[in-house]
């Protein structure tokens, strides 16, 4: 039986979501600008697809209490152009949002940036949310406040989740003020050196919002501070004389090498290589890099999360490699002819994630092969 | 009957029978939690010693559909430890090991009944620190913390448990044993060790618990401002946040607080001020000498009139000394008290804490305020006396105070949890088919309904049928979300 080509749904309110899960029968995929859209399991055949990115735009912002409620197809990339007004941020410098990525679609990926150090992933800024689920419940968690306990916290439920819960359509998030003053602090050398560098640095007073090593020849430790205009200057003298050898204060635009490794892909382009998001215990980063035949990497020495850029055939020893030292693993994007795992070893609570997941999703109509070959 | 002798012995052979306990006068001991208006006496408590025995007591619990209560130090506020009839408790004080402090990956390895306090301790010969602080750190626990998503006065700036939790390993109500988080902030698919944070123990037993580190700052600044209202000093609150300032705690007191505490303690709060602030800014020099004296004109500007600078860390120890007594502190100005914890968006503060003073007056109590101003949590603490028959007038109007915080578009609880104290009022904060997704949630977890049954969500048992028209949701009301 040849199944119909998938339509693509549109839909502009959250009503108009709940509607399309419920008007289309079977199985759909969920998309928001597309940046991510072959990230981790290969989608497997839908009927149709959810398309988010005409869901947009900005429904509270209270400057006052640091706090937005965005539709979530809203691009990061303009929700913080809206905020600048205010002096205000999304506290997230995922690569991709660049590329017009949007908010539901880095949280449903778990995507962050180098400033996670500091300000901590998507799980940490989100406060609260609105999804839609298989039978057409719109579920709320969360709320409106940055400090709340009342109830099970959807969010994180969703948080890494590549839509196999159902889409989000509306995303409450916690704000920043934006800095006075950001600097750049880079050393060259390899990522061993990289390694030593940062272990003074997170040791030190100087508190860096990020410290990312970005693969070249011979390589490049970046660190990021940020602060008022006036001192800013001496601490970005303190930490260069702490750093020694060649370190100097360069310009922010070194961040944009970094951004290009980790945002994937426009999906026109096949790529040349896999890439691989890997996490582990910061400490064992640097080696654990240094060993795989990667072409290109970034790796936050201080966080343990490093994207790394590898030939096709080398993604199952990467995912073993990681596995190893007590890491997690995912494939990102990928040349489309490639046939290789996406995720490594299933975690132990695979069996729990299958019974939430028949809790919510009991038809497996939303995102299928997303976290394939676990369930 | 669960609880018959064979399952006793299960129980027995598994721990050595002493520690299992059933001799009435000890499990008494096991009664309540901090909410001590609630009690229920265990049929039988269990103080395993390993992770390895708290799997096993489940196992016992979940082959023979036994309920079954985790419990820390019993300092929670929700009712959210209160043991169940016919069930068990299970004591975790016995797994009080820091199992790893290690240092190049910033983080501890810690057991469920190590305290909060405990872990700055061993951290700190190392210029490290545990974020988190709740007042009762001295003696909660961390596996309390992460049933609770504990807070404290420092998560304005640092964030809550679950922002400082990496991994947690999980006893699940079947008995298997899952790690849920992993070593960094990658994870294999959906974030279930944020699930668990903060659900109060009604998701699985946690045994083992990785956390972040942070590097003790360079320097901390207090100060401790008095103000001629509440009011003033929410002001200043809100000026300091516009100013791009992120303190690193800001906390409130009114009168009635800082007589109880400034009784307790001596800690050096004025005693004829209406309002008092503690603000507290940590970091490099550079950039907290530079917020400090903008804070401090800040103070100025909205009729500071005492400001006291910590010049020592004892002296800092001391202004904190205060603040963190407050509670208990309240018992030297009333026979009894009830605490509660309420959110609202902080620009809501000075209009709620009027709300709340006119519910006092027209229930003849009086409430003092203690709160986190930076975040917007309030904990308004209701004085009344029980010999002269106000408990049921008190409980009304602490209820009508977290209800309130929610139609002001915030929420029931902002760290002390739902527990039994709250479960019915749930519905004032959720739909009915936000719970019902919740119930799904926690039955992809436990199908049983042994672990922790009864608490943070409602059930018809514990707050009566609820029939009849649609009631619109809070948020709707507030203006904030749509009927869809």
């Amino acid at each position: 039986m040849t199944r119909a080509a998938p339509t693509t749904l549109r839909p502009t309110t959250p009503k108009e979501v709940r509607d399309a899960v419920l008007d289309t029968p079977g199985r759909l995929a969920i998309s928001g600008a597309g940046t991510a859209r072959h990230w981790a399991g290969r989608p497997a055949e839908v009927d149709a697809t959810l398309d988010l990115s005409a869901l947009t735009g900005v429904i509270t912002h209270n400057p006052g209490d640091m706090t937005v409620s965005v539709h979530a197809g809203t691009p990061v990339r303009d929700l913080q152009a809206e905020l600048a007004g205010h002096g205000q941020r999304l506290a997230l410098d995922a690569g991709r949002i660049g590329r017009g990525a949007t908010v539901g679609g880095l949280l449903a990926t778990a995507d962050a940036g180098p400033s996670s150090l500091v300000y901590g992933a998507m799980r940490d800024l989100v406060i609260g949310t609105t999804s839609v689920l298989a039978d057409g419940t719109m579920v709320r968690s969360g709320g409106h406040v940055i400090k709340n306990v009342a109830g099970y916290d959807m969010a994180k439920l969703l948080h890494g989740s590549y839509g196999t819960f159902g889409p989000l359509v509306e995303v409450v998030l916690r704000l920043h003020p934006v800095p006075k003053a950001t600097a750049c602090v880079a050393v060259d050398g390899p990522v061993a050196d990289a390694a030593r560098h940062t272990a003074a640095v997170v040791s030190s007073p100087l508190e860096p919002i990020a410290v990312e090593w970005v693969s070249g020849d011979p390589g490049r430790l970046l660190i990021r501070l940020e602060g008022g205009v006036d001192t800013l200057p001496g601490r970005v003298g303190r930490l260069v004389d702490l750093l020694g050898d060649d370190a100097r204060e360069i310009g922010d635009d070194a961040w944009s090498g970094h951004a290009a490794l980790t945002a994937g892909q426009p999906s026109t382009d096949a790529p040349e290589g896999a890439v691989v998001r890997i996490g582990c215990a910061p400490a064992r980063l640097a080696s654990l890099v240094a060993e795989l035949p990667a072409t290109g990497v970034t790796a936050g020495l201080a966080t343990g999360v490093a994207t790394v850029t590898v030939p096709g055939a080398a993604v199952a020893e990467v995912h073993d490699a990681v596995a190893a030292v007590g890491g997690t693993s995912v494939l990102r994007d990928r040349p489309d002819a490639l046939d290789a795992p996406a995720w490594g070893p299933a975690p132990s609570a695979l069996a729990l994630l299958k019974a939430i997941k028949t809790q919510l999703d009991p038809g497996a109509r939303f995102a299928p092969g997303r976290f394939d070959p676990w369930m | 009957m669960p609880l018959d002798a064979p399952v006793r012995e299960e129980f027995a052979a598994l721990l050595g029978p002493a520690d299992v306990i059933d001799d009435p006068v000890r499990t008494r001991a096991y009664e309540c939690d901090g909410l001590t208006g609630n009690r229920v006496v265990p049929e039988l408590v269990l103080l395993p010693r390993t992770a390895e025995d708290v799997a096993g007591c489940v196992r016992i619990c979940a082959r023979h559909r036994i309920p079954f209560v985790a419990r820390g130090a019993g300092t929670g506020l929700s009712g959210g430890a209160l043991p169940v009839a016919d069930g068990v408790v299970i004591g975790l004080n016995r797994l009080d090991r820091v199992l790893e402090i290690d240092v190049e990956n910033r983080r501890a390895v810690l057991e469920p009944g190590v305290t909060n306090l405990e872990i700055t301790a061993a951290a700190s010969p190392h210029g490290l620190y545990y974020a988190p602080d709740p007042s009762s750190q001295q003696v909660c626990t961390i596996g309390g913390n992460v049933a609770e998503n504990s807070g404290g006065a420092h998560c304005l700036k640092y964030g809550f448990t679950t922002n400082h939790v990496l991994s947690i390993e999980v006893v699940l109500p079947d008995g298997s044993v899952v790690t849920l988080g992993s070593d960094s902030m990658e994870q294999q698919g959906p974030d279930l060790r944020g699930v668990f944070l903060g659900s109060e123990g009604t998701l699985g037993v946690v045994t083992k618990i990785t956390v972040r580190l942070l590097r003790t700052p360079e320097v901390m600044r207090t100060l401790l401002a008095d103000f001629p209202s509440v009011a003033a000093g929410g002001q200043v609150v809100s000026d300091i946040v516009a100013a791009g300032i992120v303190p690193a705690a800001v906390e409130m007191m009114d009168a009635l607080a800082i007589e109880a505490a400034e009784g307790a303690t001596g800690a050096g709060y004025s005693l004829d001020t209406p309002a008092a602030l503690v603000v507290e800014l940590d970091g490099t020099v550079e950039e907290c000498d530079e917020q400090f004296a903008l804070v401090k004109d800040i103070c100025d500007r909205h009729g500071c009139t005492r400001l006291h600078v910590a010049g020592s860390p004892e002296e800092r120890a001391n202004i904190w000394r205060g603040r963190k007594a407050a509670f208990a502190a309240v018992g030297r100005i009333s026979p009894d008290y009830i605490v509660q914890d309420g959110v609202v968006p902080r620009t809501r503060l000075a209009e709620v804490l009027e709300r709340i003073s006119g519910m006092g007056d027209e229930a003849g109590l009086r409430v003092a305020n203690v709160f986190h101003a930076g975040d917007g949590n309030l904990h308004p603490l209701v004085l009344f006396s029980a010999a002269d028959g106000e408990t049921e007038r008190a409980e009304h109007l602490s209820a009508g105070i977290a209800e309130l915080c929610v139609e002001m578009g915030g929420s029931l609880s902002g760290e002390h949890g739902i527990g039994t104290d709250k479960a019915c009022s749930m519905p004032k904060m959720f739909g009915e088919d936000d719970l019902a997704v919740m119930n799904r949630i926690r039955a992809g977890f436990d199908p049983d309904h042994i672990c922790n049954p009864g608490k943070l969500l409602p059930t018809p048992r514990l707050c009566g049928e609820k029939p009849g028209r649609y009631r619109p949701h809070p948020l709707e009301e507030a203006g904030l979300i749509d009927r869809l």
